[in-house]
């Protein structure tokens, strides 16, 4: 009785950087355990990066014959940048995991109930199943994405600050998308199906987002509303400094990313506070 | 006699399975007229994005928008009039993978077409409200014009169904394909949609047989643009063929299928 009483004596009091430890180390090891599930998946995640070689090919042809009949400079792009930021965009576009799915039939089947229950955030938790999944995907399409824009136009004409910036952005842009579907599948609290505002948003996304043309080629005024959009951050942003950095605009383009981040978390926070709210557990 | 008693019997079955599966779609009225408006939009933002196009490049080997709106109307008709009769198709795979074909095995209709035509997808008939709208308001064409595109919709749409019959029958002799058909499918529908022009050599070939776009949205858009009967010939003499490939090939398949002895019903 005495060694258990002392046990717990001795668990509670924990500072705040020991607790922050242990949270960090709670969720690191389910965005370990998310990337393991998806490994052994692996021959799911190629057949998906395929589907990267027909959309590079396509759309890098599109732009190859525009280029030749247009003269070698677009709006400041080059053949050879033009089809690495299609790439670069492609391996974003691409790699993002069925999470509106997943948590949608959590919320439906009532899972959350159960999940909410356990000793780690909901949000959290998911964040780091997401981000396991995610970066698996991510890296084996950027292994794709650059083969197949090697072997159509050579070796990228970027420079190295735009590489190291690269995957600062992505890492916001991933998070920044992260935010939005989750906020769109609360939307399971109050409607029937929440798929269809999720295939809007991706669909707006890739359009406006610049994945099949960079927003500078986009004509006046679809150019201005695609530049004030949230989606620019998540596609268009990390792929443009990649293949033309530039530190005014990287400097513009992370303080938008940064603004959209705490716009897209605010509204999520609320919607997850009223969501949780309607959630009821019945013992049993 | 007893041929054209058989096609009608079966096209009353096909007809009967088509209304249940509307009903039975529209029993959520909500969701159904969200899944439509979604589609419509869906398609909508990916002509802006070729208006956007043309806008800067008027003019790219010798195409111009009022042909990427055709090939986009022509495939989202044959896409959307594919997956309404028989939304089925695409889960083909993974039916056969769960041991799901013994329902369809022991009625007494054919086996393929029962599992084709079990179900559709309401957002398929965003697509075909979509091509039928597009082209009508964007490009106004003739009778003659709107018979043509008719005919080449339901030959793509044919042409759809049996290349799907045949990706999903790569389940009987591969196992899990279910990820390949999807990929598969996703390739011939990028491939339908973007000016043939672009594509030279071996992958215009490939485009003309293993992936059979060209027969999708290129074919029908030099039909409308000048008709000879060759190009009719060589459309339907196409989907003819694919689709006795796909029959044959499920049957084939068939040959190695092992029964999950899974207990279920049909809902």
């Amino acid at each position: 009785m005495d060694i258990l009483l002392k046990e717990r004596t001795q668990a509670r009091p924990r500072g705040p950087k020991t607790r922050f430890r242990l949270a960090c180390s709670k969720y690191l090891a389910i965005l370990r355990v998310s990337a393991a599930n998806n490994l052994a998946y692996i021959l799911e995640v190629i057949f998906r990066a395929l589907f990267l070689i027909v959309l590079i090919f396509v759309i890098g042809q599109l732009w190859k014959t525009t280029f030749a009949q247009h003269g070698s400079l677009l709006a400041g792009f080059t053949p050879n940048t033009m089809v690495w930021y299609l790439a670069a965009a492609e391996i974003i576009a691409t790699s993002l995991p069925a999470l509106t799915r997943t948590i949608d039939q959590e919320v439906r089947s009532g899972e959350l109930a159960y999940l909410l229950g356990r000793p780690c955030s909901y949000v959290l938790y998911n964040y780091s199943r997401y981000l396991g999944e995610r970066l698996v995907r991510l890296a084996l399409n950027a292994v794709v994405a650059a083969c197949v824009a090697l072997i159509f136009v050579g070796p990228p004409q970027i420079g190295l600050v735009g590489v190291l910036a690269w995957p600062v952005m992505v890492f916001l842009a991933i998070t920044i998308e992260f935010v939005c579907y989750f906020a769109i599948v609360l939307l399971a609290f109050w409607t029937e199906n929440t798929q269809p505002f999720a295939f809007t948003f991706s669909r707006l996304e890739l359009v406006l987002g610049g994945v099949l043309i960079p927003i500078e080629v986009f004509p006046q005024p679809l150019r201005g509303v695609a530049q004030i959009l949230p989606f620019s951050t998540m596609l268009y942003g990390p792929s443009r400094i990649l293949v033309r950095f530039n530190v005014g605009l990287f400097g513009q383009l992370l303080l938008q990313q940064v603004i959209t981040l705490m716009v897209a978390g605010l509204i999520l926070l609320v919607l997850y506070t009223l969501a949780t709210r309607r959630v009821s557990i019945n013992g049993g | 006699m007893t041929l054209v008693r058989s096609c009608g019997s079966t096209l009353r079955f096909i007809g009967a399975y088509f209304v249940a599966n509307l009903q039975a779609a529209m029993e959520y009225r909500v969701a159904f007229g969200v899944q439509i408006l979604v589609m419509l939009g869906n398609d909508c933002l990916w002509l802006l994005f070729w208006w956007s196009y043309f806008q800067r490049f008027p003019l790219v080997n010798g195409w111009q928008q009022t042909d990427i709106v055709v090939i986009w109307a022509v495939s989202a008709l044959a896409f959307g009039l594919g997956m309404a009769v028989c939304g089925n198709v695409p889960k083909m795979a993974q039916i056969v993978m769960t041991g799901g074909l013994d329902a369809y095995l022991g009625m007494p209709r054919n086996a393929l077409l029962h599992l084709c035509i079990a179900a559709t997808d309401p957002s398929a008939w965003g697509d075909v409200l979509f091509a039928i709208g597009a082209y009508l308001l964007l490009l106004h064409p003739g009778v003659l014009n709107l018979l043509i595109f008719l005919g080449s919709a339901v030959a793509g749409a044919l042409i759809f169904i049996s290349f799907m019959v045949i990706v999903g029958s790569l389940a009987f002799f591969l196992g899990n394909t279910d990820g390949l058909v999807q990929q598969l499918l996703n390739a011939l529908i990028t491939f339908s949609s973007y000016p043939m022009n672009l594509f030279t050599g071996g992958v215009r070939i490939l485009l003309f047989t293993v992936l059979p776009a060209g027969f999708i949205s290129f074919v029908p858009l030099q039909m409308l643009h000048h008709f000879t009967w060759p190009l009719l010939g060589a459309l339907f003499g196409f989907t003819l063929l694919i689709l006795l490939c796909a029959v044959g090939i499920f049957h084939l398949g068939l040959k190695r299928y092992e029964s999950g002895n899974l207990l279920g019903m049909q809902n």
